[in-house]
């Protein structure tokens, strides 16, 4: 008989729901062709109080053992067809026999003794005819108890299994939630080397999770706190516990502001061990809560300009009215009328400055086509007496047929600002050169105009450059309101165009540039409120304007 | 001249800007009732004729909106100017013809009014 009749039985199938009860009896197979010597070995066994199975060939025994949970095979050796070593053999092949005890019962052949031998491992032993009664029982209840201990400790093993799946499941949990959270999770030893990296941390700082194991984390991660000392460091050993912001350098350079949360472990006697840290990425937030501290100051700032702005609207409209009354008035002569009516043109552009500073009031003006060689040289002739003092040479490159739509006062605000910080700048003298012509904007496509602006003032100061358009920044200590660039930007934003400068410095000192772009058309029918400042592109080295 | 001027109630609690107000729009060819409240506003359309209200936005008692409101209760069709140097067109300025600043000059004012009765009448 070969081998293959162990292939797949039915409680093969069903082993891994099989629990044997340990306390349970066990089961013995006895195997002799001869009825009367199973009957002898049941009368010897009977007080065991084991299970006696009886099976009268080698063939019947195997149904058994496939059927049953078999704790020992006792076998006659000598049996027609398959005799016991041969049904010993075909038990052995099969994995769950591995461990069934098998006595077998023969006459003493020293053959059989050597046989027996040959099963070195497992439960064999055997028994000589005559069988002794207390012997057989010895020896049947030994391998009993040891089926039934292997039964409990087969129990124990599942149990204990059990229990090491579900605890490696819930293990498996908690590992997936860390990685689900998605603030970086970092354990580092006492010496700072990361231990453990989260899909968190991977995300926030760009390095995987192999690349960072070993290394040291402050080293990796350029920790600095954001007040520029140390003394967190020593605060989280000393506290065992530590939350603070601290600031991050990613794999790609940007710089990361995180809110940290630190534990320390400690071991037995108190020595720090392992820290965990858990980072949350605040950069974002921070830049928001700025940019609105912003937004809330300018809101300040809109509020406090309309109450003066109102305030002096008042009296403005009853001294305007006034000159405006006294002009035509009948009793006064043509040079005194004259007078009165330079007093309200004056007082017409003080309202104009406070309309345009003060307050963001809504003109019902659609916008118009302005000459801007006309526009400049109104400035121009504003700023006269100015050039002229501080000996200031005008060099103009005007294309004369330059238009643009948009809002006359108002540009000539913008170019009185630029012109007027231009002629400040060159107190000992310079030369300002005025540029227009036609111009097709690289990033919109608009054609329009542009007009450049340069003197050979002071230049202006890299610190100063990124705060220029900045409302209520000045370089001039006294005289500047710190509003006329932020004002400019304002308006020239309102026609949809850009203004930008550049200063260098030369061998012969430094030369700055103002340019603006105002394009042919605005979409500006209705200016809006004209208190936007933003960022201005500029490169700059050296001296002041503004 | 054909036709009767048009009279212009012209509200404000500060005197000097009212009568200057008032001279400049008498230059202008109209006839203006001077009022230094809301309250005395109300009582002059009750008993004379009025074409067209201008009215100071911020007065104590009665604002200008307050005024306006009331005005349109009793005569709907009475044109409301509110005048004012606020630098913002409040909220409930609706309630009025039309929101005119006081930055825009006396010239500017008295076209726009003229320009307001025009279409009023028609």
């Amino acid at each position: 008989m070969a081998a293959t009749a162990w292939e797949k039985t039915p409680l093969d199938n069903d082993r891994r729901t099989y629990h044997p009860d340990a306390s349970e009896k066990v089961n013995i197979l006895m195997v002799d062709d001869q009825p009367a010597k199973l009957l002898s070995y049941e009368v010897i066994l009977a007080e065991l109080g084991e299970n006696l199975i009886k099976a009268t060939s080698a063939t019947e025994a195997l149904e058994h053992l496939l059927k049953k949970d078999i704790a020992i095979v006792l076998t006659d050796v000598s049996m027609p067809d398959i005799d016991g070593f041969d049904l010993a053999e075909m038990i052995r092949q099969h994995p769950r026999f591995q461990k069934t005890a098998i006595i077998f019962i023969s006459g003493v052949h020293l053959t059989d003794v050597d046989r027996v031998k040959g099963y070195r491992q497992g439960a064999v032993d055997y028994i000589t005819v005559p069988v002794i009664p207390e012997l057989l029982r010895a020896k049947v209840s030994v391998f009993a108890e040891l089926h039934r201990k292997r039964r409990q400790l087969e129990v124990l093993n599942q149990e204990l299994e059990r229990r090491v799946a579900e605890r490696t499941e819930e293990l498996r949990e908690r590992a997936d939630l860390l990685e689900l959270a998605t603030e970086a999770v970092i354990v580092r030893d006492s010496e700072g080397r990361i231990q453990f990296w989260n899909a968190g941390a991977e995300e926030l700082y760009g390095w995987r999770r192999d690349e960072v194991l070993g290394q040291n984390i402050h080293e990796l991660l350029r920790t600095e706190s954001v007040n520029g000392n140390d003394e967190w460091r020593l605060d989280v050993l000393l506290s065992g516990n530590w939350e603070g912001n601290l600031v991050h350098y990613a794999r790609d350079g940007r710089e990361i502001v995180v809110s940290s949360r630190q534990a320390v472990k400690t071991d037995g006697e108190g020595k720090a061990g392992a820290v965990l840290e858990i980072n949350r990425d605040i950069t974002a937030r921070l830049k928001t809560e700025e940019a609105l501290r912003k937004a809330e100051r300018l809101a300040a700032m809109g509020r406090v300009a309309g109450i003066i702005a109102h305030e002096i609207n008042n009296p403005l409209e009853a001294i305007i009215n006034a000159f405006y009354l006294l002009r035509d008035h009948p009793s006064l002569d043509p040079e005194a009328r004259g007078y009165a009516l330079l007093g309200e043109e004056e007082l017409q552009r003080v309202a104009h400055i406070v309309r345009q500073t003060l307050g963001f009031y809504r003109e019902s003006q659609q916008p118009i086509a302005i000459s801007v060689p006309k526009l400049i040289n109104d400035v121009l002739e504003i700023q006269a007496r100015h050039l002229q003092v501080n000996r200031i040479v005008l060099e103009k490159f005007y294309d004369r047929e330059a238009v643009v739509f948009g809002f006359p006062v108002e540009l000539k605000q913008v170019f009185l600002n630029l012109i007027a910080n231009s002629v400040q700048a060159m107190p000992d003298g310079g030369r300002l050169r005025l540029r227009i012509h036609q111009h097709t904007s690289s990033t919109t496509q608009a054609r329009g105009i542009a007009i450049s602006i340069c003197d050979t003032g002071s230049g202006i100061k890299p610190d100063d450059a990124k705060r220029l358009f900045e409302p209520f920044f000045s370089t001039k200590s006294v005289k500047g309101t710190g509003l006329g660039l932020w004002i400019s930007k304002g308006i020239i934003q309102k026609h949809d165009g850009s203004i930008h400068f550049r200063s260098v410095r030369t061998a012969n000192g430094c030369s700055t540039c103002f340019r603006v772009f105002l394009p042919e058309h605005t979409s500006a029918t209705m200016p809006r409120a004209s208190a936007a400042a933003g960022d201005a592109a500029g490169r700059s080295n050296g001296g002041s304007i503004g | 001249m054909a036709e009767a001027k048009s009279v212009i109630l012209c509200v404000d609690d500060e005197a000097i800007p009212l009568t200057l107000r008032k001279s400049v729009l008498e230059k202008s060819g109209f006839a203006v009732i001077p009022a230094s409240s809301g309250a005395e506003a109300l009582a002059i359309i009750e008993t004379q004729p009025v074409d067209l209200v201008l009215t100071d936005l911020l007065m104590p008692g009665l604002s200008g909106t307050d005024l306006a409101r009331q005005i349109k209760q009793r005569r709907p069709e009475l044109p409301v100017v509110l005048y004012s140097g606020v630098n913002e067109i409040p909220d409930d300025a609706e309630c009025a013809d039309m929101f005119l600043s006081k930055v825009e000059g006396p010239a500017r004012m008295c076209e726009k009014i003229g320009n307001m009765l025009k279409s009023s009448r028609a």
